[in-house]
Parts: C-alpha cells; sequence; structure tokens
C-alpha cells in the first residue's frame, strides 16, 4: 500500500483576480523506502506539490492520503500532529533555527514528541555522527557552512523517525560537490533506515542519483520512471 | 530548561540594541514610577502626620453631635474608667482631652470673638505640636493660673503681648455668665490664617474651672501609631466607650475631608502621568515584538511544519514578550529600591512656593520617601500585565500564520 498519495490533486492559486494553476491534475503514489526525485523546470509546480503533500496546505481539488488517512478530513492540530510524526522537511535554505545549536535543533523535534530527555541526547549525538558532524554539535547555524547546515536539515528531518522526508530543492545552494554529498547522504539514510525520501531539484547531476524519477511539466506529471 | 523556553530566551537577545532600548525603557519606567509613588506616599504621610499632630489627632472622641455644632453643651465626661480606657485602647499612642469654648476676649476698648481652647498642658504635647508653635514666651502650664496664648494675628489685633492682662467673657455650662482675667504667657503662630485670628488657648484645669466643666471634656485627641491605624484604633473606643453618653468617634479622614481630597487629586494627577509612561513603555514593548515576528515569519514557518501547534508558537512570542519586560522590571526595581530606601533616610527641604504650600496645611515644608510593599509589587504587576498585553497582538499573528505563507516570504 502507498504511503503517501495524491488523487487527482489541483492547486490554483488567485492573485488579483488572475488565476494559475500550479498544480493540474496529480496522481502519484509512494511507496514505503522509495528514494524518488521530483523534477522539472522552475515554476513547473514541485514547491507547490511537495507542500501539498507535506499537509502544509490544501489542494483545490483531489486528495492526498498520508499512511491511509485522508488529509483533508484532519482538523489543523491533528495535520500538526502528522507533520510532528510522520513527516521530515528540508527546504531550499535557512531550514534551522538560528538561537540554537546543531543538537538543540535536532532535540527539538524529539522534545515535541515527547521524547524522554535522556534519549534525546543519545539519538542527538548518534544521528550527528552519522551525518559526520559530531564536532559542530554545539555551534549555531551561523557558524556552519551551507552543507553542514543542511546535512542538520537532514538530521532533524530524520530523527523523528518520519514515515516520509520530504525535500524541496534542498541542494540549490550548495557547490555540487557539497550536493552530491549532500544526496549521498540521504540515500545512506534512506537505505539504512528505510526512510521514504521525495526531493525537488532541477540539478541533472542529482536526478542522476535517484531511483525514481517524476517529470513534473506546467504542473501535469509528464514522465515517471523507476530504476530496475 | 526546556528549548521551547531556551529559544524565547535566546530571541529576547537577537537584536540586542533593539532589545536595550527596550529594556532601558521600562528601566527607565520602574524607576520613575516607585520612586514617584514613594514621594506621593511619603508626601502624604507626612501631611496626615502633621495635620494631624496640628490639631485633632488621628481620632477623635466627643459627644454625639459636638463636630456639627462645638458648643459645650456636647460631651464627653472623662472619669478614672475612660481614662483607663484611653490608656488600655490598643494602637493608641496618647491622648489628650480638650475643652472648646467660645467667647470675647478684650484688652482696655478693643474687643475679638475667639475659639477658647482648654488643653492639658502635660498631656497635649504628646498628641498635637500645638505647643511647639509658640513664638514668643512659653506654653500654658498648670504653674501658672488664668495663663492663656494667643495665635499671632489675634495677639497684634488686640495689640496685646506677653505679660499683659486680659479679659475673657463667654457663657457657662450653667448658663451663667463667665469672666475673669487671663495673663498672655504666650504667642503662638497657627498657619491656618483665619484660626490664626480667633484662637487662643488656657490649661484644661482653668477652662473646666472658667466654664464650670467639672469632668467634662469637649474632645480627646488621639494619637494613634499611625494613619493607618486609625480606623482600628476608633472602633476599639466606639466599643469600650459604649453605653455611657452617646459619643462619636471620628478618624481624621472625617475630620479633615479637605485633607483627603487633597490627597486623592494629587494622587489622581500623578497616576495619570504614569499611566501615561506605562502606555509609553507599552507600546515599546509591542513594536520590538511586533518587529521580532515579522522579521522572523519564515522562521516561524519551519516551527509550523516542524510540528509546533498554534498555542506554542503563541506561547514561545508571549514568553519572550514578559521575558524582555522582566528583565527591564528586574534593573529596575534593582535602581530604584535602593534609590527610594535612601531617600527615606535623606528628606528634601523644600523652598519657594512649595514650601508655602506645604506650610499651608501646617506641615514642615520637607519632601519625604516611603517605599510601601504596595509600590514595587503593583509595578511589577502593571508592567507585566502591559508586557502580556502588548505581546498578544504579535503572538497572535505569529500563531495564526500558515507554514506555507511563512515559508515562501524568503
Ligand atoms: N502563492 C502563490 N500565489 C500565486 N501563484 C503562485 C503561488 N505560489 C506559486 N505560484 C505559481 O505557481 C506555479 C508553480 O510554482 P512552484 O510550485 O513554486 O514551482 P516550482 O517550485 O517548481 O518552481 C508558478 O507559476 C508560480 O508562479
Ligand atoms: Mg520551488
Amino acid at each position: 500500500m502507498a504511503i503517501l498519495e495524491a488523487r487527482g490533486v489541483h492547486k490554483v492559486y488567485e492573485t488579483r483576480g488572475v488565476e494559475t494553476t500550479a498544480v493540474n491534475g496529480v496522481d502519484l503514489a509512494l511507496e514505503p523506502g522509495e528514494f524518488t526525485v521530483l523534477y522539472g523546470p522552475s515554476g513547473c509546480g514541485k514547491t507547490t506539490l511537495l507542500n501539498l503533500l507535506g499537509a502544509l496546505d490544501e489542494p483545490t481539488r483531489g486528495t492526498v492520503h498520508l499512511l491511509g488517512r485522508d488529509l483533508g478530513q484532519l482538523s489543523s492540530a491533528a495535520l500538526a500532529q502528522l507533520r510532528l510524526h510522520e513527516l521530515g522537511f528540508i527546504f531550499q535554505a535557512y531550514n534551522l533555527i538560528p538561537v540554537l545549536t546543531a543538537r538543540e535543533n535536532v532535540e527539538f523535534v524529539m522534545e515535541l514528541q515527547g521524547v524522554p530527555a535522556g534519549d534525546r541526547k543519545a539519538r542527538s549525538d548518534a544521528i550527528l555522527a552519522e551525518v559526520g558532524l559530531a564536532e559542530m554539535a554545539d555551534k549555531r547555524p551561523l557558524e556552519m557552512s551551507g552543507g553542514q547546515q543542511q546535512r542538520v536539515a537532514v538530521a532533524r528531518a530524520i530523527v523523528g523517525r518520519p514515515a516520509v522526508v520530504l525535500a524541496d530543492e534542498p541542494t540549490a545552494n550548495l557547490d555540487s560537490h557539497t550536493a552530491s554529498a549532500l544526496l549521498d547522504l540521504m540515500l545512506q539514510l534512506n537505505r539504512e533506515s528505510g526512510v521514504t525520501f521525495l526531493f525537488s531539484t532541477h540539478d541533472p547531476m542529482v536526478i542522476e542519483k535517484a531511483r525514481r524519477r517524476v517529470r513534473l511539466l506546467d504542473g501535469r506529471i509528464e514522465a515517471d520512471e523507476r530504476e530496475a | 530548561m526546556s528549548l521551547e523556553w531556551r529559544l524565547a530566551w535566546r530571541n529576547v537577545w537577537r537584536n540586542p540594541r533593539r532589545t536595550g532600548l527596550t529594556i532601558a525603557a521600562t528601566v527607565f519606567a520602574v524607576v520613575l514610577v516607585v520612586f514617584f509613588v514613594a514621594m506621593a506616599a511619603g508626601l502624604h504621610e507626612k501631611m496626615i502626620e502633621d495635620a494631624v499632630r496640628l490639631q485633632s489627632g488621628h481620632v477623635a472622641v466627643a459627644g454625639a453631635g459636638y463636630f456639627e455644632n462645638r458648643t459645650l453643651e456636647q460631651y464627653v465626661v472623662v472619669d478614672p474608667a475612660v481614662e483607663a480606657a484611653f490608656d488600655g485602647a490598643e494602637g493608641v499612642r496618647a491622648w489628650a482631652p480638650r475643652v472648646l469654648g467660645f467667647g470675647l476676649l478684650s484688652k482696655e476698648t478693643d474687643a475679638r470673638g475667639v475659639a477658647v481652647l482648654g488643653v492639658d498642658p502635660e498631656r497635649e504635647p504628646e498628641v498635637t505640636t500645638l505647643a511647639e508653635r509658640v513664638q514668643r514666651g512659653a506654653f500654658v502650664s498648670n504653674d501658672t493660673p488664668r495663663g492663656i496664648v494667643l495665635a499671632s494675628r489675634l495677639a497684634d489685633n488686640l495689640g496685646a503681648e506677653v505679660g499683659d492682662v486680659l479679659f475673657l467673657y463667654s457663657q457657662a455650662w450653667t448658663l451663667e455668665s463667665a469672666f475673669d482675667l487671663f495673663t498672655v504667657v504666650g504667642v503662638m503662630k497657627i498657619p491656618d490664617v483665619n484660626m490664626d485670628r480667633s484662637f487662643a488657648v488656657i490649661s484644661l484645669a482653668d477652662a473646666r474651672d472658667f466654664f464650670v466643666y467639672g469632668d467634662r471634656a469637649s474632645e480627646v485627641a488621639v494619637l494613634a501609631s499611625d494613619a493607618e491605624a486609625a480606623p482600628l484604633v476608633a472602633a476599639g473606643l466606639r466599643s469600650t466607650l459604649e453605653g455611657a453618653e452617646p459619643v462619636d468617634v471620628r478618624t481624621w479622614d472625617r475630620l479633615m475631608p479637605e485633607l483627603v481630597q487633597f490627597i486623592f487629586l494629587d494622587d489622581a494627577a500623578m497616576y495619570m502621568l504614569l499611566v501615561i509612561l506605562v502606555v509609553v513603555v507599552g507600546f515599546g514593548i509591542l513594536n520590538t515584538i511586533l518587529m521580532a515576528v515579522l522579521e522572523r515569519t519564515r522562521e516561524l514557518g519551519v516551527l509550523l511544519a516542524l510540528g509546533l501547534r498554534p498555542m506554542a508558537v503563541f506561547r514561545v512570542v508571549y514568553v519572550e514578550s514578559l521575558a524582555l519586560a522582566g528583565v527591564g522590571l528586574l534593573l529596575g526595581l534593582v535602581l530604584a529600591i535602593p534609590l527610594v530606601l535612601w531617600f527615606e533616610g535623606h528628606p528634601v527641604a523644600l523652598t519657594g512656593e512649595m514650601a508655602a504650600a506645604t506650610e499651608l496645611f501646617g506641615m514642615e515644608p520637607v519632601m519625604t520617601w516611603k517605599l510601601k510593599p504596595l509600590n514595587p509589587i503593583g509595578s511589577t504587576i502593571t508592567i507585566l500585565g502591559v508586557a502580556a498585553l502588548a505581546a498578544f497582538y504579535p503572538a497572535v499573528k505569529a500563531a495564526r500564520g500558515r507554514p506555507v505563507d511563512a515559508l515562501r516570504s524568503l
């Protein structure tokens, strides 16, 4: 059964009487453990679709199901709970809370989840070591490079043991070498923990790394290929 | 400390200059509020104390109807039992019986209407400052019978000086004519001009003899431990003296309604200014927190995306605002309390118009401070209340934000 599924999803924005159809009838189902890229030119609707899948926004038409639950039927409090426990987010930039250290940023999610303090410490240390930032644990975001910040964001996204991690152009602000390393890290975590990843990009080199590639154009899925 | 609190606390210091300015404004306001409230408290306490010591004491006990009529027909009998009641009453520092009569005082062909107060030369100085008002000569005493102390303008109008012999004519309690010769032993200055024209003091023994008044008194002036104890003392005396003659026991605020009114108006004017000050500080806090929220739209969006509930976002903003005000408040109190305590020990002498105004009320022209516990407590509640109010709109704005809008704003 699909872990996250969009059925006939449309999103129409209206600004000053002008309607823009950002997502135009998308059907997409993510299976557990998949590592999927959503790619396409700027403005094709990647961010909009990720926001809809991540319970951050509501579709104009169509439904989104996460773990079998119809997001359209849930209250905003229930959606917050779902985001907290079942979803991890990585954004393009400015992901981290600047006044909290790397460890605190990672622990914050667990604190919200109600994980006991002792476990939090152990789990944040383990995940920071896994993303190669054990020494940076007590640094604040501004003391870290862009690549290091994104690694912390990955650690934070995964530490709460979500069902799906959604990443919107996580490598857009990184140089190609750092971008490639971040992707390798995400792949490794996907293999080790089995967490489902869906990320967007328009960087061809990054697209290569995914095992499933979904091409979006003008709000529609144009191609959907799985590696054998 | 939970991360939520740590987040709020660290957010306070993210824009050190803006935070510093807001804290400075809060400190300034707290110091002013505490200082002025203490100054008013000191002034008012002193006014009450001085007025009370000039005239009637904190509590006056008289025959029913005395305060309206002031004739010899209203009296309290001061027998040993009543004396014991006053001596034994709780909260009574001192008490003094008085006899008040009216008569005509003349020197040669010149005559003036006077209020003649008979006071106990030993007890009166314990209750009022009347004896200290003597400028020339001496106060009445039991050693010089038929001595009289004149208010200064009365002495001027009569052309009388210490040593002169005056003729006092009146009606005794028995309705017979009362007349006798009195020797001027002193001249005193009374702040109230009208009273200074028509007031004289003789000894209680002479007054009782002259008015044929026995062991009666027109009123008994009672000095309580302080003004705030007056109602309790009055209640105690009322219940002890009940049953004998019908008595009227009044506290200073009923005896001196003008003073109460003055204090009320003075307080009202001061609090109005302080309210304006506090409102300005409130807008400072509102501005700071609102700016902070608007600057952090994206960050708040990330928090919401992570699953922080709107109520928690509200709390983070709220705690930040209270912490901001709390720091200012704490620093303000740390500065203000020692400052006011120092001034409590170092009264400031007044000059010019202010001095004249205070002297009108029979007060020493001195400014004093008094730090009552309610002052810092009230300041704390006010500042935190204002911060809570000021934070409400920004906090609601932050909590209402939709994550998508917040995330798109960069
Ligand atoms: N809030 C919005 N209001 C109006 N139009 C929007 C809004 N967000 C996105 N769009 C439009 O929707 C389309 C898809 O945008 P987006 O999802 O951001 O694409 P991508 O992430 O692939 O660049 C674009 O044409 C964009 O201008
Ligand atoms: Mg985008």
